[in-house]
């Protein structure tokens, strides 16, 4: 099954030179996934081995409307290609999750929250490459796709936050813990409401909210593997 | 009497805090100077061991009994939600009483949903940090726990399932709540399943199927998680209406 994942690596890679190929490495991602599923009987979406790949295929998922609407459309399929390698080795490099789940992971709430998530980090990441497309180019379409971007990943985000919120109630209690985890989730809803804020404002629209578009990717980065690998919280590996 | 040179300095300062609180460069700085007190308690939490307690009792009463030392980004969090507060709140009244007249009222109504659901979320919290409880046990099949107001929950019966490889992989509690010694209503706790009686909610949080069936319950009182879930309703509303609102009109333009 591995040879599915890897062969979906090289085509990615081989995108930089022939863009369509992005298409079939999507797919082969897919059915890597689709086959987890089955042998799990449930949505792999637990370890980081399920969950860097599955935010590698919704990297690409996201790219694919962007593709036909971007000027520099070479430049935006090798840079995603790069970035959903990467995320898709890592993964590889990581233990796979194949005991079953507990009873308490075992709800609708748990599923969209996580696909949710990672939907949304998917869409910053995009954001963000977005963001140095516009840098190279300054394209002023390129900063509306980015602004496009951040909108729906803002909104699938809050989306997460909310079910996430609803699930921690009906299985601990409480909607809220005061884990770095929950801390930095805040800290990531608070960036982009910023970055939607100061957008609105014209001496920030432009450079300044391009950049902090692509900042956002890293501030979604320590929050998804940089706290949850680094600091004791309720969604540690 | 006062001097008219001073009434006028005391209207021009609160003309500048006006301006101040109605300004949507004040929610800009506001957010960032939020965003770095919470990065600061980010890093200061993981290394105290005092932070161990502040999930099990209300935030406030937690605060009371902690050096400012490690606390003040709480503080400093609380006064800036407090100033971000007044300025979602002017802002919105002042965006509505300036746009009355658009037609695009659906764009100008979404974010204000938001803001309100934002403002309910924010309540939650407040009410939560003041008048939350929780409270854990450790209980059998035949046994029971006294509640407030004289009541009391009795484990009528637990049921544990075992995988294959020996995980736990269902399970149901039988509970019976009683009220001097007469049963009044029966229920189950089962994952993501909890029980609510009379403000009260009690959660299985730990299951041990050997040598004796028992439970670790916890009976708790969140009184912010009515107004959390009408803001989180509100803000998802508002949020998915102005998203689309938002990209047909960067689309049309």
């Amino acid at each position: 099954m591995i040879i599915v994942a890897v062969l979906s690596i090289i085509f990615y890679l081989l995108s930089l030179y022939r863009g369509f190929l992005i298409y079939p490495g999507f797919l082969l991602q897919v059915a890597y996934m689709l086959i987890r599923g089955i042998q799990l009987e449930r949505l792999p979406l637990v370890g980081p081995h399920d969950t860097l790949f599955f935010l590698s295929s919704s990297l690409v998922a996201f790219a694919i409307p962007f593709m036909f609407s971007i000027n520099d459309e070479r430049q935006f399929v090798g840079s995603v290609s790069v970035i959903a390698s990467v995320f898709a080795i890592f993964s590889l490099l990581s233990r796979p999750h194949n005991i079953p789940l507990p009873p308490v992971l075992r709800t609708y709430w748990f599923e969209l929250h996580v696909g949710l998530s990672f939907f949304s980090y998917a869409l910053f990441g995009i954001a963000a490459v977005l963001g140095f497309l516009y840098i190279r180019n300054k394209d002023q379409e390129t900063e509306i796709l980015q602004y496009k971007a951040v909108l729906i990943g803002y909104c699938m985000f809050s989306l997460s936050m909310i079910f996430g919120g609803i699930w921690a109630y009906l299985a601990w209690g409480t909607y809220w813990l005061w884990t770095p985890k929950e801390l930095w989730t805040t800290i990531l809803w608070i960036f982009y409401s910023l970055y939607l804020h100061a957008r609105l404002r014209k001496e920030w629209m432009g450079m300044p909210s391009v950049v902090l578009g692509i900042i956002g990717f890293a501030v979604t980065l320590f929050t998804y593997l940089g706290v949850s690998l680094l600091m004791k919280s309720s969604h540690t590996f | 009497m006062l001097c008219p040179a001073y009434i006028s300095v005391k209207i021009n300062m609160f003309k500048k805090l006006l301006a101040f609180f109605f300004s949507l460069r004040t929610a800009i700085w506001l957010l960032l100077a939020l965003l770095f007190m919470l990065l600061f308690g980010s890093l200061i939490m993981p290394a105290r061991p005092e932070f161990s307690s502040l999930n099990s009792m209300p935030l406030f009463d937690w605060l009371g009994e902690n050096k400012a030392g490690i606390t003040w980004w709480l503080y400093g969090s609380i006064l800036l939600l407090s100033l971000l507060t007044a300025n979602t709140l002017l802002c919105s009244i002042e965006s509505l009483i300036r746009k009355q007249q658009s037609k695009k009222w659906l764009l100008i109504i979404s974010p204000q949903i938001i803001h309100i659901g934002f403002l309910f979320m924010l309540l939650a919290h407040l009410l939560s940090s003041t008048g939350s409880f929780r409270g854990n046990t450790v209980a059998y099949e035949g046994s029971a726990l006294a509640l407030p107001n004289n009541l009391a929950v009795a484990i009528k019966d637990i049921t544990v399932e075992l995988s294959p490889s020996g995980y736990v992989s269902d399970w149901a509690v039988n509970i019976e709540y009683l009220s001097d010694g007469k049963g009044i209503k029966e229920d189950y706790l089962k994952p993501n399943s909890p029980s609510f009686y009379k403000g009260l909610g009690i959660y299985l949080k730990d299951i041990r199927p050997y040598p004796v069936k028992t439970v670790l319950l916890e009976v708790s009182r969140e009184p912010g998680a009515v107004w959390a879930l009408i803001g989180g309703l509100l803000f998802m509303l508002g949020t998915v209406t102005l998203m689309i609102l938002k990209i047909k009109k960067e689309s049309s333009s």
